[in-house]
């Protein structure tokens, strides 16, 4: 009976686990299949081939897409890990004048969404002149309420002793937070890497807006004007196009999943 | 030559006064004691030497020197705190030479300091481990060799033992204070543990509510405090405190409450006035608990006798304490006897006061008498 149950639980949950990996093995492999045979669901390929990938690459500049997409979202995620801890070390662990406002401010920023701001954000990019400019991809993204807010609340938890200690063995602020605070915030750090990377990486709104010339379109902006305008023509290109955007957050993800699951676990970082 | 001096040094978080005009002299190689409840503004003192705390008004000097307004890396002094703040991500090696290195001392400088220590503190084989490897004990020791390889003008000691279990804290209390006498370096070291304060420091600063309340030899402040919380505070167990008033009796003073009255001597009603309401105050072990009531008693003596029945002994070894209601009286008083002869509970017993050994305070709470004393 206990093993019925074990099985029939077991077959559960691997159905369950198939239907989530199926549509993106599916679409893995039809990207390496011919045109004829796209439409099938069949996992593995009669015929490999490359031809998707050469015709999307020969099509459209996917090559330039890619270092676009990596140069902004790398740009942003380091940005939003620097000022964001530095914002959030003041906020948590400094006291001056008008933190609780600050405090408040931030987590305001929280409750605007974000389609609200488009339209004045874009008036002033276009104000600016930085329209097709990697400026206009980046600027805007430098700071991020979520992690100063993700990261303030880690940093309360760091006890008081270590930043007296670090002040009476004569180091400045920024060194505390980077040598000191940096170090033991390895699991937020990580979270708010990925989430910012992976939101970055993702972006197709905002591209489209302020990025025109193809040669600074990132990779989902270039892919969606590449599939949506037809110049894919097939099914094995379009998905093939998006397996090049998917594929470095995959990679990304499995970097850092090993912090992921230790700052679920906890970490005692009691000294 | 002074090492550390306060002059009129004032605290205020907002609109509450932590500290109030404090002043006092460190002498140099001094181990003083800072010993207040909680709130009693001992450890923002401490914090305002170490620069973590900015003061609010007054001067702090550090061997003459004016620091009050220097960061902490510039002062000279070295701190232990409560919960150690070693770097939980850096090894004992790490966390003891780092405050060398970013002071920029030479590296063989640094090895020679980090040995030194290690050696002194029986650390030598636990230099490579990190802090979350070490027992509560090693990890004080890392903190305070951490503040001995600074050679620092002035150690500075937050509460160091309050994380450590009763037996750790006897041991490591010796060690501080070996430490200390061989180090030479002035030391102020902060506690609310008057068991502490009393065995560690070559004098003690009595604190309360922001204010110094006295300030002495730690043996000063048990045989003669200036004032009921000294009394209450210094001394285990606690002193025992009994209201009445002060009466002239054919030219003698005779403290009266229910059930007691004692003959005070002269020097000790100096500052009084007849008839005012007074707390007396003695301390359990002057008590002479003289067993059975079947010996008669002078009830109107100036010796001071009074009975009492016994509600709880508690036997803790050496002496024990004994609990009991003075009869006639509300009041509850404790009497630390030997082991030798013990009434049970229920028991009534006679107590007999030594006058010489009575404290009396007046209704302000100060002791009277002593007037001179009082800081």
């Amino acid at each position: 009976m206990k093993q019925l149950r074990r099985i029939a639980l077991y077959a559960g949950l691997t159905i369950a686990a198939i239907t989530f990996i199926y549509p993106f093995l599916w679409m893995a492999s039809a990207t390496f299949k011919p045109a004829a045979e796209a439409g099938s669901l069949a996992l593995i390929p009669h015929d490999i081939t490359l031809d998707n990938y050469r015709t999307m690459w020969a099509r459209a500049p996917f090559g330039r897409a890619l270092v676009n997409s990596t140069f902004v979202a790398t740009t942003i995620t380091l940005a939003v890990l620097v000022f964001g801890s530095m914002t959030a070390y003041a906020m948590a662990r400094l006291n001056f004048r008008g933190r609780p406002a600050l405090n408040a401010a931030t987590i305001a920023v929280l409750m605007v969404p974000g389609q609200l701001t488009l339209i004045p954000l874009y008036t002033l990019i276009v104000q600016l002149g930085w329209i097709d400019t990697y400026a206009a991809l980046i600027v805007p993204y430098l700071f991020n309420a979520t992690a100063i807010l993700m990261l303030r609340q880690f940093f309360l938890q760091i006890p008081q002793s270590l930043i007296d200690s670090a002040r009476m063995d004569g180091m400045s602020e920024p060194r505390i937070l980077f040598t000191i605070f940096w170090p033991l915030s390895k699991p937020v750090l990580s979270i708010v890497a990925i989430f910012t990377f992976m939101g970055a990486w993702n972006e197709v709104l905002w591209p489209l807006l302020v990025v025109r010339e193809q040669n600074l379109m990132t990779l989902p902006q270039l892919l969606t004007v590449f599939a949506l305008g037809g110049g894919a023509g097939t099914v094995g290109v379009s998905l093939a196009s998006a397996m090049v955007l998917v594929v470095p957050v995959v990679i990304a993800y499995m970097f850092l999943q090993r912090n992921f699951i230790e700052s679920m676990a906890g970490s005692g970082i009691k000294g | 030559m002074p090492s550390v001096t306060f002059e009129h040094v004032r605290k205020r978080f907002g609109d509450s006064t932590v500290v109030e005009d404090f002043d006092l002299v460190v002498a140099d190689g001094e181990l003083l004691v800072l010993v207040g409840g909680s709130g009693s503004g001992k450890s923002t003192i401490l914090r305002m030497v170490a620069g973590l705390e900015e003061v609010t008004s007054g001067t702090i000097r550090i061997d003459q020197r004016d620091v009050t307004a220097l960061p902490p890396r510039e002062r000279d002094v070295a701190m232990v705190f409560q919960d150690y703040g070693l770097y939980p991500h850096m090894t004992v090696r790490e966390n003891l030479s780092l405050g060398l290195r970013l002071r920029k001392i030479p590296r063989q400088e640094i090895d020679r300091r980090v040995t030194w220590a290690a050696g002194m503190l029986g650390l030598a084989s636990l230099l490579d481990r990190k802090p979350k490897q070490l027992s509560g004990g090693q990890r004080q020791r890392v903190a305070m060799g951490r503040a001995m390889v600074r050679e620092p003008k002035v150690f500075l000691f937050d509460e160091p033992l309050s994380n450590l279990d009763a037996g750790l804290r006897a041991q490591m209390r010796i060690e501080i204070g070996g430490l200390q006498r061989r180090l030479k370096t002035t030391t102020i070291y902060v506690t609310h543990d008057q068991v502490e304060a009393m065995t560690l420091g070559d004098r003690i600063v009595v604190l309360a509510d922001g204010r110094i309340q006295q300030i002495g030899r730690p043996i000063d402040l048990y045989r003669a405090p200036v004032n009921r919380f000294v009394a209450g505070f210094i001394g285990t167990p606690p002193m025992n405190f009994v209201e009445g008033t002060l009466r002239e009796n054919n030219g003698q003073a005779v403290f009266i409450t229910e059930g007691l009255s004692i003959g005070v001597p002269r020097e000790k009603t100096l500052t009084a006035n007849p008839t005012q309401s007074l707390t007396l105050g003695i301390r359990p072990e002057d008590l002479r608990v003289e067993s059975s009531a079947a010996q008669s008693v002078d009830d109107g003596s100036s010796a001071g006798v009074l009975r009492g029945r016994v509600v709880l002994v508690e036997r803790l070894g050496g002496t024990s304490h004994v609990h009991f209601d003075v009869a006639g009286g509300g009041s509850r008083m404790m009497a630390s006897v030997s082991n030798d002869r013990l009434p049970i509970v229920g028991e009534t017993i006679v107590v007999r006061v030594p006058p010489e050994r009575v404290h009396l305070f007046g209704a302000d709470g100060r002791a009277i008498g002593r007037t001179a004393e009082i800081v």
